[in-house]
């Protein structure tokens, strides 16, 4: 399963984290997720496991503790329609 | 700490004035439109500003003025913003469209239209904007209606046309459009009719109600403090100048917001920025570190004027119950009633309701 930006939805990388932002509800979404996440996570070509996997291979960061917040993440910006799953 | 504190490398919006030149002369303008400045930024050098912002990754441009429609290169610029991705959204008065226009918004994923009308009937709407502008208005937004264009009607909310805005929500529904309605504030021209305009505390009362019953009715910044927490937390629930939003006027100078457009709160020249910085036959938008983001970046982060607005918190409202909610309400109406930046938000809920509570039952917020 891999996530790509919901339509006409927008990112970018603050100091914090992501800032996604939905042009047409004028909607933002912070995410404070520090420099765990960058915005190519979400074009779609990364599954759940390489975003894990490369979160952990560039802070140091367990794996059991990416995979424990991560899929909340997910859920939280695919309940507020900022991104969307692709089952691959 | 409220999300409009999480410090941001760039504005989510900005406002971008475009030309002062306007073919109505509305009473309330905000920017007391007539004729262009002298010395408006040229199609180069708005290209070189929209070259920054796309580097800064602003999500959107908000264009206004002055009519952007009468800026002879308006429509190539929004055609090369499109082309950077960028959102963007055009206030127009709707009596200068073209067909050249309409065809670049129709079936355009990033852009939005708002209609200026002040009135659902040619009464109150010319008695703002102009003898005979609603019959022109209304012809163009009937031009508007069904291209899959996203459209609102704007309407600043005045003594005059507080009560027409339900005849104005159904008006808008009728053309498929929704509602927008703004603050009338006092800058520019409606410094002059500020008093005549501005609501007193009964009508902002029933602005507010209204406004809480009526979610589907968008509204401008700056409401947040004349609202009651139901409508309040609907959309950005405090000042968004120099944290979330910034305004570019026709010459290139970056305010805090459009609202305020005064010398001491400019907080640098873009065009001045460009050219001390470009090199002998460079483009114009690459500065001497060869980027092109640094003009505006550099405004955004280090201006004093911005800086002191991030840290605003007006000294009249530090014992106000709300001042958590709102800290202190839109700085605009406070600076141009008082020429005083510590003072409170004079329309804001509290000053209304305890106006309103001298002569009915106390409002619960």
């Amino acid at each position: 399963m891999s996530y790509r930006l919901a339509d006409n939805v927008q990112v970018r990388k603050e100091s914090w984290g992501l800032l996604f932002y939905q042009p047409a509800r004028h909607k933002m979404c912070f995410v404070r997720s520090g420099d765990w996440l960058y915005p190519p996570h979400f074009d779609g070509t990364w599954t759940l496991e390489s975003i894990i996997g490369d979160i952990s291979r560039r802070t140091g960061t367990p794996a059991e503790i990416i995979e424990r917040s991560l899929p909340k993440l997910a859920s939280h910006l695919t309940s507020n329609r900022m991104i969307s799953h692709e089952v691959r | 700490m409220k999300y409009a504190d999480w410090p941001l490398s760039a504005p989510v919006n900005i406002t971008w004035e475009i030309t002062h030149r306007c073919n109505l002369r509305c009473v309330h303008c905000l920017s007391g439109s007539s004729v262009a400045s002298e010395s408006e930024l040229n199609f180069n050098e708005c290209r070189g500003i929209v070259d920054q912002l796309a580097e800064l990754k602003v999500f959107e441009i908000n264009f206004g003025g002055g009519e952007p429609l009468l800026k002879d290169y308006f429509l190539p610029l929004l055609r090369y913003i499109h082309q950077k991705g960028i959102v963007t959204c055009i206030s127009t008065n709707g009596t200068v469209l073209t067909d050249e226009a309409i065809a670049c918004f129709t079936d355009n994923p990033l852009v939005n239209v708002q209609v200026s009308l002040d009135g659902a009937t040619p009464e109150v709407n010319d008695a703002i904007r102009g003898r005979g502008t609603f019959r022109c208005i209304i012809g163009g937004i009937e031009r508007l209606a069904g291209k899959n264009i996203p459209l609102s009607i704007n309407t600043v909310v005045t003594s005059l046309n507080y009560m027409q805005l339900k005849q104005l929500k159904e008006l808008a529904a009728a053309y498929g459009a929704n509602l927008r309605v703004s603050r009338f504030r006092p800058s520019g021209r409606a410094r002059a009719s500020w008093e005549a305009l501005r609501l007193n505390s009964l009508q902002l009362r029933e602005l507010a109600d209204w406004l809480n019953s009526e979610p589907g009715v968008l509204t401008g910044d700056s409401f947040f403090s004349i609202s009651q927490d139901g409508r309040r937390q609907l959309g950005l629930d405090m000042c968004g100048a120099c944290k979330m939003t910034a305004c570019i006027d026709p010459i290139g100078n970056v305010y805090p917001c459009a609202f305020m457009q005064d010398t001491p709160f400019c907080g640098g020249n873009l065009r001045e920025k460009m050219t001390r910085h470009s090199r002998p036959h460079a483009a114009l938008r690459v500065n001497s570190s060869g980027n092109p983001g640094e003009g505006f970046k550099d405004i955004w982060e280090n201006a004093a004027a911005f800086k002191y607005f991030r840290q605003l918190e007006p000294e009249a409202c530090h014992s106000c119950s709300r001042f958590d909610k709102c800290r202190g309400g839109c700085p605009s109406v406070a600076y141009f009633v008082s020429q005083d930046l510590n003072s409170a938000d004079p329309e804001c809920l509290v000053n209304w309701s305890r106006e309103v509570s001298a002569c009915s039952p106390p409002l619960s917020f």
